[in-house]
């Protein structure tokens, strides 16, 4: 599409925050419509990132999970995994790559409550590898606009 | 919701009520501000003459329940607290009415005095001619944080109204209410907060040194400055109840309140700055393990808003542009803080 989304929804802010917002009443209003256009950079930024960020971060966690697999005792779980860490996301609309995400992130909350029962030095090297995946994920989902 | 000039009819008929020596009795200026996503926030002037027949005029603020909020919270035990610290060291404006009764405005709602000309902002907070005064602000604000933390609760009148927690389960209390927040309206998974939860669950804190007031919501953002650094008041007493104090010094130190982008807790003080001054404040002792635990706990409560914040989106319940705002702005913020606390940010 022409001309490109990410600079229509930057000079669709840009408007609303300095072309609008001044002449809007009462306060609240013209509250809304600057929380409108923070959304719309807030899009902007995700917008360019939207799909390869879902598709990177479930293909580490399915890397995550095929190797963890060989190492859980519980059958239930270590077959889950298994089974997890063969996929990849063939359908890349946003809807399906996200509900995929999402039973991802259910399955690595479990890994990672059970590891975290767990005496040895097998689920240390997992809890380590979860935390350094949960911590690159919080940097994959950051916006600029975040102060911290 | 009724137009903005059947609203304003209709204050003036209760306030007709609630002020049965008053005559021409009308209602000025009304118009919605932006006064957190918990309560419809209006602002009005109320003009009357009393029994001697003398003009008067009361710029007033009025709080009325929405549909759908960033957090549930009881508007009687809000009205009560801003009552209990009225003319105390803790200021506050002065709470007038509270009204129950849907008749009036078609949902409850309470009245306050508008403390008029005065900024809340924490952007404003970077920039002239503010920012010269964030120590200032800062020794204030902690300050009287300690004043609300050795406050005697049952002496302000609100045992009677929140409920009383012992120094032991006050921990516990909080985490289930919070994680049955999260369990209840999460939208999307939470690995790292279910991580914190489950640390928090098997590292409890030592007891409370005291049972307190606990604003529950004590941040840059909830309370009004004015161009000479002073705090006027505190605001946003919607969470308060009875717990640990250690409770809102965490909350107040969570590194999603560095608005200024660096090491300054709600843009004002350094964290090791904030706790010497509460402490001598409030005579009490900022445990270090007991405070981990807090702040640890505080991204769980945090993250809890913000995912409620997005369900109420969703949902359709309530579609201010400030709840998908907040739910996008901080749940990852709320996640890097929690990972900070752990030891597990990159």
């Amino acid at each position: 599409m022409k001309p490109e989304v990410g600079r229509v929804l930057e000079v669709c802010a840009t408007s609303l925050m300095l072309d609008v917002a001044p002449h809007v009443a009462p306060p609240y209003r013209q509250s809304s419509v600057f929380a409108s256009a923070m959304l719309l950079t807030c899009i902007r930024e995700e917008l360019d990132r939207i799909a390869s960020r879902r598709v990177e971060e479930n293909r580490a966690l399915c890397a995550m999970f095929a190797d963890a697999a060989p190492g859980i005792e519980d059958a239930s779980l270590r077959e889950r995994l298994a089974r997890a860490g063969t996929e990849d996301d063939e359908d890349l609309r946003i809807s399906v790559l996200e509900a995929r995400n999402a039973a991802l992130r259910e399955l690595l909350i479990e890994l990672q409550a059970y590891v975290e029962e767990q005496d040895s030095a097998e689920a240390r090297r997992v809890e380590a590898a979860i935390w350094r995946e949960l911590a690159a994920s919080t940097a994959r989902r950051k916006l600029g606009l975040n102060a911290f | 919701m009724p137009r903005v000039s059947d609203l304003a009819a209709r204050f003036a008929d209760y306030a007709r009520e609630r002020m049965p020596g008053a005559s021409e009795v009308r209602v000025e200026d009304l118009e919605r501000i932006f006064g957190g996503a918990s309560r419809e926030t209006w602002r009005l002037r109320l003009c009357y003459r009393d029994a001697s027949g003398r003009a008067e005029e009361r710029r007033l603020i009025l709080r009325r329940d929405p549909i759908g909020s960033l957090i549930e919270t009881d508007r009687r035990i809000e009205f009560l607290a801003y009552r209990a610290f009225h003319r105390s060291a803790v200021p506050v404006p002065e709470a007038l009415w509270l009204e129950e009764d849907p008749r009036w405005l078609e949902q409850p709602f309470f009245v306050m005095e508008e403390l008029a000309g005065l900024e809340s902002r924490p952007q404003m907070l970077l920039a002239p001619p503010y920012a010269e005064h964030c120590e200032k602000l800062g020794v204030q604000k902690w300050t009287i944080l300690g004043e609300i933390a050795k406050a005697d609760p049952e002496a302000l009148g609100l045992t009677e109204a929140m409920d009383v927690v012992s120094p032991d389960t006050a921990w516990r209390r909080e985490l289930d209410h919070w994680e049955g927040v999260l369990d209840e309206d999460e939208v999307c998974p939470q690995p790292i907060i279910r991580a914190a939860i489950r640390w928090l669950r098997r590292n409890p804190p030592p007891p409370a040194q005291r049972i307190s007031v606990v604003h529950a919501d004590y941040r840059t953002g909830n309370f009004l400055f004015d161009t000479e650094g002073r705090i006027r008041a505190i605001l946003d007493w919607e969470m308060a109840h009875l717990g640990d104090p250690l409770e809102d010094l965490a909350w107040s130190i969570n590194r999603i309140w560095c608005w200024a982008r660096d090491e300054r807790r709600g843009a004002l003080l350094p964290k090791e700055r904030v706790v010497r001054i509460w402490e001598e404040s409030s005579g009490l002792c900022a445990d270090a393990r007991a405070l981990h635990w807090w702040e640890l706990f505080s991204c769980v409560k945090g993250q809890g808003i913000w995912v409620s914040s997005a369900r109420e989106y969703e949902s359709g319940k309530n579609q201010d542009p400030v709840l998908a705002l907040a739910a996008w702005m901080q749940m990852n913020a709320q996640d890097r803080a929690a990972l900070e606390l752990m030891g597990h940010l990159a």
